[in-house]
């Protein structure tokens, strides 16, 4: 299976082991993953008023691209790209005055030619042809769950992770759709399908955070602190996420929730990619497990297969 | 608390552009503050989510524009998944923020961020603080 992939930016630079691990993983299904041409940042933040609203061209942008590459899906891991871009196209699908608007606008983009770098112009109407599915959603619905289950090399029944879902997975529903909002299972049986146990915990859909990091760190270390404890209270050896931003903000600042609550003894946390790509029988050493801040190491211990892959 | 009430054209400007901006009727929010109950940052903030807009509701801009919750809103859309009115309270928010002064001062800008801090911040998370704080 030939699937459309859009990265963003921060896992070709800082978060480099969602990529990997997700590449890692998806070459053990046997799904050949597919980068649009030329794609761009997609902006990370969906724009919430109405007027403002320049910042969609970009998510527009490379939804057509991946549509003029023949692709009616497009897969992303992180989670704000998830959010701009799913939003971004159900704006193009159910607002004719936004689809309009940004069709007259980027009809005169510039087509350069790959090879012969001839320039042309001229694009057709982009009426929001393309889905837009998180990985997760993917595995579920065009995947599906059992036949991962069918594809796992290593047995992983002593792991006991949480999911975080964070704030952009899955809320506003009525644009993502991916799961309920308040009691969500998609993460869960995901985990469970590659032979974890899922940890449930009250604050997995609670925020980390998020940008406040940055400009409020206090505020941000107190949100992913209640988020780390509660799971680690719920017997949890490991939470596992989806967005590059919770990655920072609970693991790269672990040190820093330490240094607030004395209480806090810590807990590695680690991309959902990697468990999967794990479970499915990856080498350790293509996991990433360089760019943690927090050990992750004692979380992919080598357990003999029950039954390995032919 | 206690406010003070005005009328006039400017308070009922500063309604409309607020409604007309974030595309939600701000009169549908009956205070039962449920978007403040799950904020996950309610604690640091000086004007609760639904005080805000409360004081929307009473065309109160300076009070409104004032408050440094405008800036600790993450847009995590817990309120919006919570409101039984159907209010997405992220949109006021960033409604609100889009009415200060366009000359004033960035409530955070790229100068805040030192480039060691940079070196070490993911992408995603300085597209999206500038594309919520600067103008």
């Amino acid at each position: 299976m030939k699937v459309h992939y859009y990265p963003g930016c921060t896992l070709k630079d800082k978060t480099k082991a969602l990529d990997l691990s997700t590449r890692e993983a998806m070459a053990l299904l046997g799904i050949e993953l597919v980068e649009p041409e030329g794609w761009t940042c997609c902006g990370a933040e969906y724009p919430l008023t109405e007027e403002k609203i320049g910042t969609l061209a970009a998510p527009i942008r490379v939804l057509r691209q991946v549509r003029d590459e023949g692709g009616d899906v497009v897969v992303t891991t992180c989670s704000f790209c998830y959010a701009v871009l799913k939003r971004a196209n159900g704006a193009v699908r159910n607002d004719p005055l936004k689809r309009k608007r940004f069709n007259a606008y980027l009809r005169d983009d510039i087509k350069i030619d790959r090879w012969t770098k001839a320039k042309t112009t001229g694009f057709d109407e982009y009426k929001g042809e393309v889905e837009v599915l998180h990985l997760l959603e993917f595995l579920r619905d065009r995947v599906g769950f059992p036949v991962l289950k069918s594809k796992l090399g290593r047995d992983l029944s002593g792991l006991a992770v949480a999911p975080y879902y964070g704030c952009r997975l899955l809320r506003p529903k009525e644009e993502l759709a991916m799961d309920e909002p308040d009691n969500p299972k998609i993460f869960e049986d995901f985990l469970t399908a590659i032979g974890c146990q899922a940890v449930d915990y009250p604050f997995k859909q609670e925020c980390c955070g998020s940008y406040l990091s940055v400009s409020l760190p206090d505020a941000a270390t107190e949100a992913s602190y209640r988020v780390l404890r509660s799971a680690k209270m719920a017997g949890a050896a490991a939470v596992a996420v989806t967005c590059p931003l919770c990655f920072y903000n609970m693991d790269k600042r672990q040190d820093k929730i330490k240094e607030a609550y004395l209480d806090f003894p810590g807990i590695p946390v680690v991309f959902f990619t990697q468990v999967m790509a794990w479970a499915l029988g990856v080498d350790k050493a293509l996991l990433g497990l360089g760019e943690h801040a927090v050990p992750a190491e004692a979380v992919f211990q080598d357990i003999p297969a029950a039954e390995v892959r032919p | 608390m206690r406010v003070k009430l005005k009328s006039g054209q400017a308070a009922k400007k500063f309604i409309e552009r607020v409604e007309e901006l974030s595309g939600e009727n701000v009169y549908a929010c009956y205070q039962c503050g449920r978007c403040s109950a799950g904020c996950p940052v309610a604690s640091e903030m000086d004007l609760l989510p639904n005080q805000i807009i409360r004081l929307v509701q009473l065309g109160l801009q300076d009070e409104v524009v004032g408050s440094k919750t405008l800036f600790l809103c993450a847009s995590c859309f817990t309120c919006q998944s919570r409101c039984p009115k159907g209010i997405d309270m992220a949109r006021v928010m960033e409604a609100v923020r889009h009415l200060l002064d366009p000359k004033g001062k960035d409530a955070f800008g790229p100068a805040e961020v030192s480039p060691e801090l940079a070196q070490e911040l993911p992408q995603q998370v300085l597209v999206s603080i500038f594309r919520k704080f600067a103008k």
